[in-house]
């Protein structure tokens, strides 16, 4: 497996590969405003240092992908990159961003260490060339729509295009409409591209624009399946968090309120540390691999 | 005396692909040319597999898993990773037997570790039978 290195400057630098411990992905959806922010980030930081946990500040400056007009898209590229900016300088925590339009990716590598391809967009030459040429690590969601053995080809772009720090992430895939299924499967099929998975809790609770002109969301759902993809074997977890869901500008049908984070990513990590225990003892997994 | 190199068929007239040449490709490289073997190479053209008809049709009883993943596997997946080769300078008659032997219709011809030929059993024939 591939080695994710994470990090430039003064921030917290580390890897992500097959013997690092797992690695959080964590924020509001969007960024909301610059106090917001670096309270968020301060709050997730504490946890993540008392568990002892890498982890990457994700919050998106454009939310491109809303179900309506009138829903709060973001604070735009110039003032969020500003914000996470901030983040790095002050909490010295890597920062990952979205971003929905080519012509943004080079901004965004500039200021964040890794980018991040929507899902709806994961099959985009474009949006894959400029994210491959930002130089930095790529967090690859896989479209509710895609196969996990189909998302080869996204990788095989980016490669094409120069780079080889990709992580590929599950958030779910479509069954029918308004609701999404998790395929535990997907983790080792799309490991066989050789490069770190992710999975994405709180996107995969979604019930996409079940409620009209927005979307809906099981969070109770949320520590039942982060067990599941850690028991399967994921190294980085993703899950968007809130100080106040219900005032969340973005997601709050999905987003876990933060004070669950902490007994949520402990039993991320004991499940984690017992599945490597199990690993150790009998060995990698070899049940009718090669019959 | 007739050697492999003499009736081989040359680079560009059989089937070859690159190792990361998703499954489906290479069943379009296979179909190209009539004959029912595939060469798998690296960059430096070192025969690294092969997959032939009779592979196909086992596979298709034996892969259990939907078409779309299976057509975008890597070829060298699936393939047969150490088949029996010959080198250009012997004899064929030594290759059509080792050929008899092992029941195959083709055989990747190697020198200095790299593919340069292969003998196919009609070419093979057609020459020898011309010559009695």
């Amino acid at each position: 497996m591939k080695k994710i290195k994470i990090g430039y400057g003064t921030v917290n630098k580390f890897e992500i590969s097959k013997s690092s411990s797992l690695t959080f992905i964590g924020g509001p959806c969007a960024i909301e405003n610059n106090d917001h922010a670096l309270y968020m980030a301060d709050k997730i930081n504490e946890i993540c240092n008392k568990l002892k946990l890498n982890w990457v500040y994700k919050s998106c400056y454009d939310k491109d992908c809303r179900s309506s007009l009138n829903s709060f898209n973001g604070v735009g590229l110039e003032k969020g990159l500003e914000i996470l900016s901030n983040i790095r300088k002050k909490i010295a925590v890597p920062v990952i961003s979205d971003f929905s339009n080519p012509a943004w990716a080079k901004q965004t590598g500039s200021v964040c260490d890794l980018v991040q391809v929507p899902a709806y967009l994961c099959r985009q030459t474009s949006i894959l060339k400029a994210a491959a040429k930002t130089k930095r690590p790529i967090l690859l969601k896989k479209g509710q729509f895609m196969s996990p053995w189909n998302m080869k080809n996204s990788v095989r772009k980016i490669e094409e295009f120069g780079n080889d720090q990709i992580i590929l992430a599950d958030r779910g895939t479509f069954m029918g409409y308004n609701m999404l299924v998790n395929d535990m499967k997907s983790f080792p099929i799309m490991s066989e591209t050789g490069y770190p998975v992710c999975f994405d809790a709180t996107h995969s609770v979604q019930l996409p624009t079940s409620m009209g002109n927005v979307s809906g969301g099981q969070r109770e759902f949320i520590p039942s399946l982060v067990r599941a993809a850690v028991a399967c074997g994921i190294q980085v977890l993703f899950m968007e968090v809130h100080d106040n869901p219900k005032k969340a500008l973005s997601d709050p049908n999905t987003v876990l309120d933060i004070k669950y984070l902490e007994e949520v990513l402990e039993q991320a990590l004991i499940i984690n540390d017992a599945r490597n225990k199990i690993l150790t003892k009998i060995g990698e997994d070899k049940v009718h691999l090669n019959d | 005396m007739i050697k492999n190199k003499d009736i081989m068929l040359k680079i560009g007239s059989f089937p070859i692909v690159k190792e990361k040449t998703i499954f489906k490709e290479a069943i379009e490289k296979m179909s190209e040319f009539n004959l029912g073997i595939l060469c798998i190479v690296d960059d430096e053209t070192k025969l690294k597999g092969i997959i032939t008809d009779g592979d196909l049709r086992r596979m298709l009883l034996s892969i259990q898993k939907p078409f779309s993943a299976f057509f975008i596997d890597d070829v060298i997946k699936h393939s047969k990773k150490n088949p029996i080769t010959s080198f250009p300078e012997e004899n064929i008659k030594e290759t059509l037997i080792k050929m008899n032997s092992s029941k195959v219709w083709d055989m990747p011809i190697i020198e200095n570790e790299k593919l340069v030929g292969l003998v196919h059993l009609h070419p093979a024939i057609k020459n020898l039978v011309s010559k009695i």
